[in-house]
């Protein structure tokens, strides 16, 4: 019985020893599962434009932002924040496209503001923005948002109150968007808000419907006066050539005189000089030929009348009155 | 070997559990997330404003009390108000204001219903800085040039006010300012007059410079125009006082029988077919009608 007693023993120490080695076994199992279950928690993946802040115990210990499988230590050890930081934001002020009826009074006065010379025009604008540093986007700043909001209208109406109505409505429309970007970008800066503005744009600067007609009556009225111009430069351009031509004509016209009457006298000059030169040879003979020739070619055609000297008294009865030429030698 | 590991895995237990109880403010361990401050209270005694990380404590309940705090910068649009600017103009102005809880204890003893009566009050006074800082400027200051600096003004003045609440201003802020409804319409019929002046102005300008363009062109026409004239009238004085010189000279080497040779060929040009001549017979010409011999008679008539 002495050694039934031994074997049961040694069977129960069998079995506690199993048993040991058993619950050790499972409580090790509970353990690493536990763990790898915790540690599982740790990872996390980022799709693109995700950033992950981590907080470890609260503080800021670093802001992931590449894309992948990333590995922290797990929660609550460390907490993460999956802020999407590559969207891009749009705020609009004031309504987009034309004034009507049913445009709201708040969207109205959200756009209408002064110009430095006292003047009122709505300036519909947005703002895209978008968050270039997550941490101070999520954790600095307690509306992002309305911050924006309210900054970018105090922007715009600070660089249209230094701004005539003229430069807003036309020539310095790039010089407004640049320096509201720029005056914006600073002040969401001071407030450390993480927020990167990345285009300010202006819808259709308008003046409000009661003064639009006077207003395009001044650009009318610079069209007018440069048609005006133009057609005074029209003018000139039509006048002035004309002008040329006469000018050209008229000294053409006095240089032909001048070398026609100069061409004629040496001419004549030249012909005389040859008749002279005759004429010293045989003077008597020469002035009787040219006497005789210029005669002969004279005499045929007129009407002649060969009175002795002595008949004087007969020209009463000739008919001389019959035509207006006479003549008498 | 084993106990050491089982230590440190209790140990690690442990440590989770304390923060995992943290989260819901029990136990020794305040965690301060980033963004937020605490306070820990002890018999209602405000002893530590906590900053971002842990902070170890009794952690006996009852006794013990934490209170959260925004630690961020806080937006507060503040209401609409009607002021008048040193030149009597009223003025609908809009702000808002960026501020923060500097000092928690401080705030807290100040607000201690909350951050709800911080904000009344902070509109309260922001309002009263505004009017009482655009008061002080006229109409044009505030709506171009000075703007920026009455807005550092009234901020620093906001900042002053609030500090003994505890409170850190960063920015007071002008965000919309329109002239009161009704003032509109006297705004622009003098934008209207304005305007009309212009375009007259600029109508007249342009025929101005349109006229006067019109002018020089026919200054400049007529100048073309005489200058060639000039040209011309010089041209055909040369032309008569050079055909003259050269006639002269000619002719005045042998003037007498110039005279005989013109006056024949104006005998041609003068005495036409209309012409009745009456002639005796004792001339030249005829001097041989009534014979060879009557000659002489006839020479000494010519």
């Amino acid at each position: 019985m002495a050694g039934d007693a031994e074997n049961v023993a040694a069977e129960e120490q069998v079995q506690r020893s199993v048993a040991r080695t058993l619950k050790n076994g499972l409580l090790f199992l509970i353990v690493v599962v536990l763990l790898s279950a915790w540690a599982y928690l740790g990872f996390y993946t980022l799709q693109p434009g995700q950033a992950a802040i981590l907080l470890r115990l609260g503080r800021h210990a670093g802001t992931v932002s590449e894309e992948g499988l990333h590995f922290s230590w797990p929660p609550p050890i460390v907490a993460r924040e999956i802020v999407n930081v590559s969207e891009v934001r749009s705020e609009d002020f004031g309504f987009r496209g034309r004034e009507s009826e049913d445009t709201a009074r708040d969207e109205l006065l959200e756009a209408t503001m002064q110009t430095s010379d006292n003047n009122i025009v709505r300036v519909p604008f947005s703002v895209q923005y978008a968050i270039k540093n997550a941490f101070a986007a999520r954790f600095r700043v307690a509306e992002p948002n309305a911050v924006v909001r309210d900054a970018a209208q105090a922007a715009m109406r600070e660089a249209v109150g230094r701004m005539t109505v003229d430069g807003v409505l036309r020539e310095r429309r790039e010089a407004l968007v640049s320096e509201v970007r720029l005056l914006l970008q600073d002040v969401l800066d001071s407030y450390d808000s993480g927020i990167e503005i990345q285009a300010v744009q202006l819808g259709d600067v308008q003046v409000p419907a009661p003064v639009r007609a006077a207003f395009d009556d001044v650009v009318a009225a610079t069209q007018d006066a440069s048609r005006l111009m133009n057609e005074a430069e029209g003018y000139r351009n039509e006048i002035l050539p004309s002008a040329r031509a006469d000018a050209t004509e008229r000294r053409e016209a006095a240089l032909g005189y001048r070398d026609a009457k100069i061409a004629r006298a040496t001419g004549e000059a030249m012909r005389f000089a040859a008749i002279a030169a005759e004429h010293r040879k045989a003077p008597e003979v020469t002035e009787k030929r040219l006497y005789l020739e210029t005669m002969e070619a004279v005499l045929p055609s007129i009407d002649k009348v060969i009175i002795e000297p002595g008949a004087a008294n007969l020209l009463p009865f000739l008919p001389l009155g019959r035509e207006r030429g006479s003549a008498e030698r | 070997m084993r106990r050491l590991l089982l230590l440190l895995l209790l140990l690690g237990g442990v440590g989770v559990a304390l923060v995992a109880a943290a989260q819901w403010e029990v136990g020794p361990l305040v965690i301060t997330r980033e963004g937020e401050q605490k306070i820990i209270f002890r018999f209602n005694e405000a002893r530590v404003a906590t900053r971002p990380g842990w902070t170890l404590r009794l952690g006996l309940p009852v006794i013990e009390r934490v209170e959260r705090y925004d630690a961020r910068w806080l937006y507060l649009n503040t209401e609409t108000q009607s002021i008048q600017t040193k030149d009597g103009e009223q003025l609908q102005i809009d702000n808002y204001v960026i501020w923060r809880i500097e000092d928690p204890k401080q705030f807290r003893t100040r607000f201690p219903s909350g951050p709800r009566d911080a904000g009344e009050r902070i509109d309260r006074i922001v309002r009263d800085d505004v009017r009482e800082v655009v008061g002080r400027h006229t109409l044009g200051e505030v709506l171009e040039g000075r703007r920026k600096e009455i807005m550092a003004e009234i901020t620093e003045r906001t900042r002053g006010m609030l500090s003994e609440f505890g409170i850190d201003v960063a920015d007071v802020r002008i965000n919309r300012t329109e002239l009161p409804a009704g003032t509109e319409d006297s705004v622009y019929a003098r934008m209207k007059t304005e305007r009309e002046r212009l375009a007259k102005k600029n109508r007249a300008e342009g025929e101005e410079r349109a006229r006067r363009i019109r002018a020089e062109a026919d200054r400049e026409a007529r100048v073309i125009v005489a200058n060639a004239d000039r040209d011309a009238e010089i041209a055909r004085g040369e032309g008569d006082a050079q055909s003259a010189q050269i006639y002269a000279e000619a002719y005045g080497s042998a003037p007498e029988f110039y005279s005989l040779s013109r006056t024949l060929e104006a005998y041609r040009k003068a005495i036409s077919q209309n012409t009745t001549l009456v002639l005796s017979p004792d001339t030249e010409f005829f001097r041989y009608l009534r014979g060879v011999e009557g000659d002489a008679k006839a020479k000494s008539r010519k």
